[in-house]
């Protein structure tokens, strides 16, 4: 990695950079009350500052619809199957989402490779920025406040200038043509740590994680425990389609008016409707909302983490401002940690822990 | 075995989504609800790089209606030809019904794990099959026959409700008569003809003698059954990690991405459709 | 429906005899099925013998897929339907009134639906009810009726998803009717949720993010969205031109209105108010004990 010092005005001769090299530039920009990645077209528009997303970035790796290919019934073939990718910059991705994505790289480019996907990787450029976290970030209690990977570039916010991390060849390359940039001296190394240490402090709340996955084994079959959550949730699946790392999807086909041909395509999907689990017969194995909730935070919390060795959640906080009946990480955890506590008070053995869970 | 296609995929630098031709080449109703659809890959290098174990699946697409995961029915052993036995259940399966000799639909795959078959060789084996759970069995005593030699004793135990509900009956009929199987045919309610046994199958396991630490048994069909037939193989000591099942999830994607198929924290496309009875005990909803 | 044998398991001929029909309704469905774009091609796959609303021809008596605008509130009407059953061999019901008995329903909604339905002819036509609209009947979807194989909802409804459910029918597919609520789509087109532009709203400290949403939703952020519990599929088209989710396509399979409900209570907001904009359209299914039914096999 190559550390540079830029002004902070430098970021306009950066995003030029990046519009010459590349047919799109993505990055945050306000929408009402609320933020999205969404293309750019001047540098006022990008607006580092965000505190979330409606979306995560990774919408641009795994779109919410794209065509598998398109086919023609009568003659039984297929064609346009393979992606069709426009190079793209996205500037200004948390930490968080980033490590969503590396996340994801385990899932499509792992045994089977998703060609959509991987064309859309291999042809994005990403620039992560420095965040600073606010209500219902948890991202430390998952390890993803942090990031040393993933990125081609990395910018630090030091208040009157931007820490450079630049881990790739086409990033120093663009340093290099466009960006008055600097060596580091002692004082940015100082500063640079000192905004890690405000970083680390900002943190409110982190949920115990102490035991997760095991907890979650032994209280998988607490019914009171899913039922108050089941009984909650709305169904709509509004958590799953903000979740950076939620990446199930549904394949439909569609004919075109003439019924002759037609599309094959993808679209996001979510284990909290009831279609999800059904199998001939309409034989359900998730019948209950209750059990699709338990589901959709056991593969989160322990299915991943014992299939992949990491947990699919990255604390970024957006199901927490997507859900309207407050089904979060933070509470689900919190549940199975008091669970676990009300059963040793009972017990009479409880041993007395330090515990910041609610 | 879900590796090995994977790996096929990659060298032949083929697109997992995009399915290949197969035209259908005989079709031989079974029952009312049941046909056997024998096809063939139209393309020849797809045709000779086809390579599957017996308990593996394909995903059957029809163009405008979806794609719905099948088990495979014929041998490996049997060149040229996949033959996929198929209950009309749902849009893509009643398609099919509809189709005539010499149509074309699209096949991916193969995909999942399989039966341990080359495990399985050198050894007794037990297979119990109840209603359509002989679709994906059938591969497997298929090839097992062709591989006759290397088994030891083998039975099986087929369960239906009634007769005509049978499927493959004509066939296991004349196998009733063969030396080299031991095979015993159940149905819960016979009609004046049947001179096979009657109840549910788990009670021919009375008079089976299994020598456990030589034999293996694998179970396919409706989850309800397999608790049962279970316990009926581990009264004769047969250990759990010996028996094999076959457990039905909604596989979209066949290839580890979609999540329908979860179970547990495994997918049923990458490491099932066949588990060991071990692994789907300490699978979260598996049974 | 029957998931084992599709009533529609193929269509006697390659050009099916179609009729498009009008029951109770504005013919907005009609009318909308002459604005899709790709008219032509889907017309080029049946033999279209009657449409209402564009061909001045008698109803043929022979046909084999109808397709059936508005709601029933006849009992010619019922005569027709039953009529229609017997010789079609595959029936859509076109639109929110003829699926689920939309707007129309209202007039029978409540707990005694008869007594409703003369109170609402007292109040439109006075002194002449007695005399006007004679047979009519409680208004009622189509499903009520009489077996519908395909209902396309919404009002009005997508030409784009009338022509996917047309080749359905025509190749004898089933349709997989989306069972979950609109908020996920919501956040797929990144549109700012109403229930959180409204708690901005009546936070003065945000009176200046407030006045930069007023150009996106134009004043109507006091009326409650009800996307929580209706039915997806429609894109969020309201949300993405500055309106609330108003339920045209019905109250969700999967919707848990307890706890939407409960929601709308926290929000400090009338649960009588949600009910009440809820039955513009859904009023025949909130008045069945369909929606009992649908919490528990979801809950």
């Amino acid at each position: 990695m190559i550390y540079k010092i830029i002004a902070k005005q430098a970021i306009e001769d950066l995003f030029k950079g990046l519009q010459e090299n590349y047919d799109e530039v993505a990055g945050p920009r306000a929408c009402g009350p609320a933020f999205v990645f969404d293309k750019l077209q001047h540098a006022c528009e990008l607006r580092l500052d965000y505190e979330s997303t409606i979306l995560p970035p990774t919408k641009y790796f795994l779109a919410p619809t794209e065509r598998l290919m398109r086919f023609n019934r009568v003659t039984g073939e297929s064609y346009d199957s393979e992606p069709v990718q426009t190079s793209r910059a996205i500037i200004g991705m948390h930490p968080c989402d980033i490590n969503a994505v590396l996340l994801l790289d385990e899932i499509f480019l792992g045994d089977f490779i998703d060609p959509h996907y991987a064309a859309a990787r291999k042809s994005t450029f990403i620039i992560g920025t420095s965040c600073m976290p606010t209500v219902g970030h948890i991202c430390n209690a998952f390890g993803t406040d942090e990031i040393h990977r993933g990125f081609d570039l990395f910018l630090t916010d030091l208040d009157d200038r931007y820490l450079l991390s630049c881990r790739s060849v086409p990033a120093l390359e663009l340093v290099d043509k466009y960006l008055a940039a600097s060596d580091p001296t002692a004082k940015d190394i100082d500063d640079f740590q000192e905004r890690t240490k405000r970083f680390k402090d900002a943190f409110t709340f982190t949920p115990n994680m102490d035991q997760l996955p095991l907890l979650y084994g032994a209280k998988y079959n607490d019914e009171q425990l899913w039922k108050d959550v089941g009984d909650d949730c709305l169904c709509c699946g509004a958590c799953a389609a903000v979740c950076p790392v939620c990446y199930c999807f549904d394949v439909c086909d569609k004919l075109d008016a003439s019924g002759q041909t037609g599309l094959r395509y993808r679209s996001w999907d979510s284990c909290l409707k009831s279609e999800f689990a059904e199998v001939a017969h309409n034989h359900n194995f998730r019948p209950t909302r209750a059990s699709r909730v338990r589901y959709r935070f056991y593969h989160k919390f322990v299915g991943n983490f014992s299939r992949q060795g990491k947990m699919l959640c990255v604390g970024c906080g957006r199901c927490m401002r997507a859900c309207k009946v407050n089904i979060t990480p933070a509470r689900i955890i919190g549940a199975l940690q008091q669970s676990q506590i009300d059963k040793e008070d009972a017990t009479g053995d409880g041993i007395e822990k330090a515990d910041d869970a609610e | 075995m879900s590796a090995l296609t994977a790996k096929a995929y990659r060298e032949l630098g083929a697109n997992p989504y995009r399915p290949w031709p197969a035209r259908i080449t005989s079709i031989t109703e079974l029952t009312p609800k049941e046909t056997l659809f024998e096809l063939r890959l139209i393309d020849k290098n797809v045709r000779d790089a086809f390579e599957f174990t017996a308990g593996q699946f394909v995903e059957l697409s029809i163009f405008g209606v979806g794609e719905a995961p099948i088990s495979i029915s014929s041998a490996p052993s049997k060149q040229g030809f996949i033959e996929l036995c198929i209950r009309k259940t749902g849009s893509v399966t009643n398609a099919i019904h509809r189709m005539r000799c010499g149509d074309v639909v699209g096949l991916r795959g193969p995909f999942g794990r399989g039966f341990p078959f080359e495990k399985m060789m050198g050894h007794d084996v037990v297979l119990v099959a109840g209603g359509l759970g002989i679709a994906p069995l059938k591969s497997l005593i298929n090839h097992i026959h062709d591989e006759r030699h290397a088994f030891g004793k083998v039975t099986i135990l087929l369960g239906a409700r009634n007769p005509s509900e049978i499927l493959f009956r004509q066939e296991f009929d004349m196998w009733r008569h063969r030396q080299d199987f031991d095979l015993i045919m159940t149905v819960d309610q016979p009609d004046s003809v049947w001179d096979g046994e009657v109840g549910l199958v788990t009670r021919l396991f009375t008079d089976l003698e299994i020598d456990p630490g030589n034999t293996y048994g694998a179970i396919c069909g409706p989850p309800v059954m397999y608790p049962f037939v279970v316990e009926e193989m581990r009264k004769k000591d047969l250990n759990v990690d010996r028996i094999y099942v076959s457990i039905e999830r909604r596989m979209k994607c066949g290839i580890g991405m979609c999540g329908h198929c979860a179970v547990g924290h495994q997918y049923t496309c990458i490491e099932g459709p066949v588990f060991s009875y071990w692994e789907a005990l300490n699978l979260e909803e598996a049974l | 429906m029957s998931d084992f044998e599709h009533p529609a398991s193929s269509l006697a001929s390659d050009r099916p005899k179609v009729i498009v029909l009008s029951l109770a309704s504005d013919f907005g469905c009609q009318v909308q099925l002459s604005n899709f774009p790709y008219l032509l091609e889907s017309l080029s796959t049946i033999d279209l013998a009657y449409w209402q609303l564009v061909i001045s021809a008698d109803m043929p008596t022979d046909y084999d897929l109808a397709i059936i605008e508005g709601a029933v509130t006849t009992t010619k009407h019922l005569k027709l339907l039953k009529e229609v059953r017997k010789t079609a061999h595959t029936v859509i019901a076109l639109g929110t009134c003829a699926a689920m008995g939309g707007i129309p329903a209202l007039a029978g909604h409540g707990p005694s639906p008869e007594e409703r339905l003369e109170d609402c002819a007292r109040t439109v036509y006075g002194d002449y009810a007695a005399r006007i609209a004679q047979n009519r009947i409680v208004p009622r979807p189509l499903t009520d009726v009489i077996s519908v194989d395909y209902s396309i909802v919404g009002c009005p409804i997508d030409p784009e998803e009338f022509s996917s459910v047309l080749q359905y029918a025509l190749l004898g597919v089933k349709e997989r009717p989306e069972r979950e609520p609109l908020c996920a789509q919501c956040k797929i087109i990144e549109a700012p949720c109403f229930y959180t532009v409204q708690k901005l709203a009546a936070d003065d400290a945000c009176q200046e993010e407030n006045n930069k949403l007023s150009g996106l939703y134009r004043g109507s952020t006091d009326i409650p969205c009800l996307g929580l519990v209706t039915r997806t599929g429609c894109g969020a088209l309201c949300i993405s031109r500055g309106r609330p989710c108003t339920g045209c396509r019905g109250i969700a399979q999967d919707a848990n209105l307890e706890s939407a409900r409960n929601f709308i209570r926290e929000q400090g907001r009338s649960v009588e108010e949600f009910d009440r904009a809820l039955a513009i359209y859904c009023s025949h299914s909130m008045n069945s004990a369909v929606l009992n039914d649908h919490s528990q096999v979801s809950g």
